[in-house]
């Protein structure tokens, strides 16, 4: 169908299968085997590499077959915030700047339209401000959370709490993405755990591990077991990759609390502060470390070091001595916002810098050597290749952000630092319009369900293009031989049959325009043959089936462009080839009519709720054109001849009587006429028609 | 038309209220312009949402929720911005929730899905041409001729759309904002990106917060030299008491690391590259590819210590005679290059043990797949040419290329003492230059081997030496010098400081001098303005903070902040920094109403200098990053992005 004819057969696998290709270079990989399979001259000077590259050696890329396709521009993004500021803005200046933006015609090609521009299925459709909505102009708000991976449901509170990933089981392979799942291994009987046999169990090296069933990845390749097969996450976030135990943030706290008790009172990290300056901490506890720190500080500094007049003075010792708690315990009465409390903020004094790990002081070891020579040792010391023990970008990309890692610097580079990723939670979304704030989506809240409450979708409401390539055996030049298949030709007309299919109960009328030359870098003068025209209404199925029982059965032939119709006034749901309807030539004659092909001003072909017009286009020769403005070669999809064109559409609605949002729809005429009120709807959009040859 | 509105939310509400007041000041101001429709439709929202302020919340609030859980309703968003990536996440929270690469695949339209296909390959080839190697990849560059301003703010739209959805699963309803963003950063761009977020994301507040600032919070210091690794450019930014007082910049950043590693690549596979580092240049293997062998398998060789002798005689300064003498002087750096970049050939001879180590490297984006067999030696090349050059003679570089490593301490030596003192031994690597291995280690080595060698002179060179040396040389000398460059006022104060002995005073002397404050022997004079700033005889001013540090914490007083040597620190980034700095509710100076904004642009801000110089006094205390202590909303500032 139309509008997906880019979209590729999707399918889970693709996604495991291109990011392999990104990372290792071959489809199939196996852990085992390092290397990936490489082309076998790896010698380079056997390799004639060395080629100037000229823009002739790219013509002969291959090319995907090419599927003509519309984008629409959403409206929502000529509302730029980005005309000229001048510091006087008034609104006159504003319409000015807006009634400019309309002399400019919409360029497909320029660099910021990739970002407006959305397929039809993409976009949804406002029945109150009767106006397009794309992803980009709808307010979103979250009906529920889930695991795409256990379908578990997660409630709201835990996302902030415990991140937005899943905290059951449910991991993704490190090096190819794919699931993982929890396996029990077998390990042979170790003879000291069975002469305690209380704590076999118990025992550290578990046995349980992550693996892939893609790539043969397991979590043994960094060390990691499990004892138990379930609650993965939390095991795995006390354990660092090779099976070092780590504390988690509030086993940490604990044992500081109890150090702090068995200390004696005092509890001051001061003290033991120097002794462990090389302890390295992980983000998480530097993090905690430098928060409780600054929050000292600054209830200290505020609650000594004070003048007077600070409303948080007499408060000090009904524990609420930190400026902050005090500010935040404010603020909910009050309701000032934590930003700009200005006035419970005295003027925080002074504080000191952190001077120990415990404040959140980390020196920096910049000794790296052991990572280095642990590059370099690799292949000695393993056998197999050292790059290939290195973690490539993408998959250092998809790493979660792990805040057991000491910090940062070239740790997460070799394959075996990298570490389950567990999935991202997905979020089931209710859209409203932002403006009259209606629903426009809305799924059901059960997450294993894939139905929608309200669900209004632009296709329902505007009408669908479909583009074909027009050859009339007759009449339309034979193509160059040479020319590669589905190509069009330069500098020579070709015509293209748009299709628009009306999904509204109502007859519409469209009005079409288009710059006679493309912008861009490749003009393609274009023609629309017949720029208005009107589509008929979207009725029912059965009564056009039964009004085409009570005409000729022919109207199956018309399908095929190969014949056409009876007369012309065979009923509204009839098709009719207004082109061939020429006098002298009804009826049986219309194979001598066909080929005096399209006609300007009329219609190419019509149905029941479908209108089909021609539209032609000459496009500019590519490789000349590129040869004499020297802009380089020419450039990924340049070759894709696509035409902006601006649709309007008008049609009659039942006015909804009974819920009138006044200001809402401009378009709205007077409410007489029994009901009728005309909308319109107007926007540009994008034929992608063909790739030209980059023969001439 | 563009005016949104916000979900009707708890929060709102709560947000909306207490503005009212200064609202009135403000709706005034509105009612001049409101014949624009926009703002008709905007002020009759607000209308109806001061109206449901006062009345009851449409939401209904369990009664036994907890202040935190009301707190959560009004979450901050603290968004990092880098020329690679950008970071989002919650203040509060210690790392950010998801990090955003810049890459052609956001750029493709929404429902293209070509880059899926098994058999899509890019066709970097062409999207290269014209210099344009590796720009999808990023989000702006510094230089902003001929930058499509709202592509920028789409990409940043777009990105930070993908956090809000993909990794922090928040609704759009609006919240405030805090951006951390460089310094150094055009305000055209800052300008399209704040456009964006406040026209997208319609935050009721965007707080700037400048990033070496930041990381020096991540890193629990109030000064530190902050050295950022960063993909455009490297930058050398002096923090004290959280405010940035230098900035020094040069160009060896990552994508000159990814350029040389292209080169090196190119030169591997047999390609003669022109030795120009021009657009013009051709590029046989893809960005991608280049990026991905930098990032995996570059690493910086460490520092030697054997060119120690070698180096010491360094390069003559004097004005006279420095054509033949500059030559000599590379020459006699020759030797350096044989070590570090001619390794193919001498890898054997080296005193790396046994034979060299070997790596293969697939490389699948040239003309046809190949693999090519490096040593490990020459994958530290292109580390070397890119923030190095120790080929060339330290004085061959322009102001805009210096190695970092006499970045850093050039950057060190403009400082004044006492600042120097404390940035020194707060050296703090960030950027994403960091993660080539054994880079931050050479880096602060060649550092120490600089100050071990000239001491924190800025006037070096072979005359210098031969006046430390020769004892006789030095009363003639020091006229001489004064009378060219001083004025004869200053005679008997440079005259002093020259004759000092030890005027070059090893490194730890000089640290331990600056560390005392000024009050122990003169360490050699500098001249800064024109005007020659002397420890000797100069008063010891008194710190204020420190003052008031040891009143009100006796308990701290014992422990002085360590200064005056050479120490690195680790930071946990700007990100983290700005998610502090936001949890712990201080103000920024400059936080960006988004009314007015959307009125004025980015031509609303004001310098205000005024301001900014009567504040210097606190902003010398924890207060400098609460710098915005300014009354009502009416003017307001970028702060250092300064103004259109």
């Amino acid at each position: 169908m139309f509008g997906n004819n880019r979209l590729p057969a999707f399918h889970p696998g693709l996604t495991q299968s291109r990011i392999r290709d990104t990372t290792t270079g071959s489809g199939l990989w196996f852990p085992g085997l390092r290397s990936p399979p490489l082309p076998s001259e790896s010698d380079p000077a056997n390799d004639q590499l060395p080629l100037p590259i000229t823009p002739e050696d790219l013509y002969d890329t291959p090319m995907a077959p090419f599927n003509p396709y519309t984008y629409i521009r959403c409206p929502c993004s000529e509302l730029n915030p980005y005309t000229k500021r001048t510091p006087d803005v008034t609104a006159q200046g504003l319409s000015r700047a807006a009634q400019d933006d309309d002399d400019h015609t919409f360029d497909p090609r320029a660099a910021r339209s990739n970002y407006s521009l959305y397929p039809l299925e993409y976009l949804s459709f406002c029945e109150d401000c009767h106006q397009i909505r794309c992803p980009r102009c709808v307010a979103e708000e979250i009906v529920c959370y889930y695991c795409p991976n256990c379908l578990f449901e997660v409630p709201s509170s835990n996302i902030r709490s415990e991140g937005s990933r899943c905290t059951r089981s449910c991991f993704q392979c490190p090096i190819c993405i794919g699931p993982l799942a929890v396996n029990h291994v077998e390990t042979p009987p170790d003879p000291n755990q069975l002469l305690s046999p209380d704590h076999a169990s118990s025992s550290h090296s578990g046995s349980y591990v992550l693996s892939c069933s893609y790539c043969n990845w397991s979590s043994t390749e960094i060390g990691i077991k499990f004892d138990k097969p379930n609650s993965i996450h939390m095991q795995l976030a006390k354990l660092r990759n090779g099976g070092e135990t780590r504390l988690t943030a509030k086993e940490r706290k604990e044992r500081r609390k109890e150090q702090a008790s068995q200390g004696g009172g005092g509890g001051s990290s001061t003290g033991q502060g120097e002794e462990d300056l090389d302890t390295l901490l992980d983000m998480e506890t530097q993090f905690a470390n430098l928060k409780s720190f600054y929050q000292n500080q600054l209830s200290d500094a505020n609650g000594t070091g004070k003048v007077g007049g600070d409303p948080s003075a007499a408060l000090g010792n009904l524990g609420f001595d930190a400026p902050a708690s005090l500010s935040r315990i404010m603020s909910l009465y009050t309701g000032s916002s934590s930003l700009h409390d200005k006035k419970s903020k005295s003027r925080p004094g002074t504080m000191r810098e952190a001077l120990a790990p415990s404040e959140g002081l980390q020196l920096a070891s910049l000794d790296e050597s052991s990572a280095i020579t642990a590059l370099q040792d690799f292949e000695s010391t393993t056998g197999l290749d050292a790059y290939s023990s290195t973690a490539s970008t993408t998959q250092l990309q998809s790493q979660a952000p792990y805040l057991g890692a000491s910090p940062l610097h070239g740790l997460t580079r070799f394959t075996s630092s990298l570490r389950p990723i567990p999935y991202l939670l997905r979020t089931k979304r209710s859209k409203r319009c932002p403006q009259c704030r209606h629903i426009i989506s809305k799924p059901e809240s059960k997450v294993t369900t894939t139905r929608f409450r309200i669900r209004l979708i632009a296709g329902n409401y505007i009408p669908t293009i479909t583009i074909k390539q027009l050859i009339i055996p007759g009449l339309t030049p034979p193509p160059m031989p040479n020319l590669p298949p589905d190509t069009i030709e330069p500098l020579k007309p070709a015509q293209f049959v748009l299709t628009f299919k009306n999904p509204i109960f109502e007859s519409v009328r469209v009005t079409l325009a288009t710059p006679a030359t493309t912008p861009g870098r490749f003009p393609a003068k274009v023609t629309i043959l017949c720029p208005q025209f009107e589509i008929d209404s979207n009725t029912d199925v059965w009564e056009e089936a039964l009004k085409d029982n009570n005409a000729t059965s022919s109207s199956s032939q018309a399908q095929n462009l190969s014949s056409s119709t009876g007369p012309e006034g065979s009923g509204p749901g009839g098709r009719k080839r207004a082109g061939t309807l020429r006098p002298g030539t009804a009826g049986g004659a219309s194979l001598a009519g066909e080929e005096l092909g399209p006609e300007v001003g009329k219609v190419w072909e019509r149905g029941r709720n479908w209108t089909s017009i021609v539209i032609e286009v000459i496009p500019a020769s590519l490789v000349q054109t590129a040869k004499r403005d020297g802009r380089g070669p020419i450039k990924e999809d340049e070759d894709v001849l696509e035409i902006p064109m601006f649709v309007r559409i008008e049609w009659e609605a039942e006015a909804p009587e009974d819920e009138i949002m006044p200001g809402l729809s401009s378009t709205k005429g007077g409410n007489k006429d029994g009901g009728k009120e005309k909308r319109e709807l107007a926007y540009w959009c994008v034929l992608g028609l063909g790739r030209v040859a980059r023969t001439l | 038309m563009s005016a949104s509105l916000p979900h009707r939310s708890v929060a709102n509400i709560r947000g909306a209220a207490p503005t009212s007041s200064s609202r009135s000041g403000s709706s005034h101001r509105e009612r001049e312009s409101s014949s624009h429709r926009d703002r008709g439709d905007r002020d009759r929202e607000r209308g109806d949402r001061d109206h449901s302020g006062t009345s009851t919340p449409a939401r209904p609030i369990p009664t036994f929720n907890t202040p935190s859980s009301l707190r959560a309703e009004e979450e901050l968003i603290v968004v990092d911005f880098g020329t690679r990536k950008i970071q989002v996440g919650f203040a509060g929270d210690s790392a950010p929730r998801g990090i955003v690469w810049f890459g052609p695949e956001q750029q493709r339209r929404i429902g293209d899905f070509r880059d899926w296909q098994t058999d899509y390959h890019q066709d970097w080839r062409s999207k290269a041409a014209g210099g344009n190697w590796g720009r999808d990849y990023e989000l702006w560059r510094p230089d902003v001729r001929g930058l499509e301003l709202g592509q920028v703010g789409d990409k940043v739209e777009k990105a930070v759309r993908e956090a809000y959805t993909k990794y922090m699963l928040i609704d759009s309803r609006p919240r405030r904002m805090v951006c951390v963003v460089p310094t150094g950063l055009p305000i055209p761009l800052l300008s399209a990106a704040l456009d964006s977020l406040f026209h997208r994301f319609q935050p009721p507040t965007v707080s700037l917060l400048s990033s070496p600032v930041a990381v020096a919070v991540a890193a629990g210091v109030r000064s530190a030299l902050v050295v950022d690794l960063g993909w455009n450019e490297t930058i050398v930014t002096s923090v004290y008491e959280y405010r940035e007082v230098a900035t020094k910049r040069t160009v060896r950043g990552g994508r000159r690391l990814t350029e040389e590693t292209h080169r090196f690549l190119a030169k591997e596979l047999g390609h003669v590259q022109r030795d120009s580092r021009d657009d013009k240049q051709e590029y046989v293997l893809s960005f991608e590819e280049c990026h991905d062998i930098a990032n995996r398998l570059v690493w910086c060789k460490p520092f030697k210590a054997e060119k120690t002798p070698k180096s010491s005689p360094p390069q003559p300064a004097s004005p006279e005679g420095e054509g033949l003498a500059t030559v000599e002087e590379s020459d006699e750096d020759k030797p350096t290059i044989t070590i570090t970049t001619t390794t193919t050939t001498t890898a054997g001879e080296k005193p790396l043990p046994l034979p060299p180590k070997v790596t293969i490297i697939p490389l699948r984006s040239g003309r046809s797949p190949t693999s090519v067999e490096v040593t490990f030696d020459q994958l530290s090349e292109p580390c070397e040419n890119t923030f190095f050059d120790s080929q060339y003679s330290l004085s061959s570089f322009d102001d805009h290329e210096l190695p970092v490593h006499l970045l850093v301490y050039r950057a060190l030596l403009q400082l004044p003492l006492d600042v120097r003192a404390l940035c020194m031994s707060r050296i703090i690597f960030t950027g994403g230059g960091t993660t080539v291995l054994g880079l931050r280690k050479r880096i602060f080595d060649e550092v120490c081997h600089i100050v071990q060698e000239r001491g924190w002179d800025p006037v070096y060179g072979k005359a210098k030496e031969q006046l430390r040396t020769n004892p006789k040389l030095k009363k003639r000398h020091g006229r001489q010098t004064t009378n060219n460059s001083n004025s004869s006022s200053n005679n008997n104060n440079s005259n002093n400081t020259l004759t000092t002995p030890g005027g070059v005073s090893p490194p730890t002397a000089a640290g331990g001098a600056a560390g005392e404050g000024g009050t122990a022997a003169p360490v050699s004079g500098q001249e800064e303005d024109g005007i020659w700033h002397d420890a000797a005889n100069s008063v010891p001013e008194v710190d204020p903070i420190e003052a008031q540090l040891a009143r009100t914490n006796p308990a701290s007083n014992g422990r002085k902040p360590l200064q005056g040597q050479l120490r690195a620190i680790e930071s946990l980034g700007p990100w983290a920094g700005g998610s502090l700095i936001t949890h712990l509710k201080v103000s920024t100076v400059s936080t960006i109403d988004k009314d007015q904004w959307t009125q004025h642009g980015v031509t609303g801000a004001t310098v205000r200098q005024a301001d900014v110089e009567a504040k210097t006094q606190q902003r010398l205390s924890w207060n400098a990053m609460n710098r915005g202590g300014r009354e009502g909303k009416e003017p307001w500032t970028l702060g250092v992005w300064g103004a259109a």
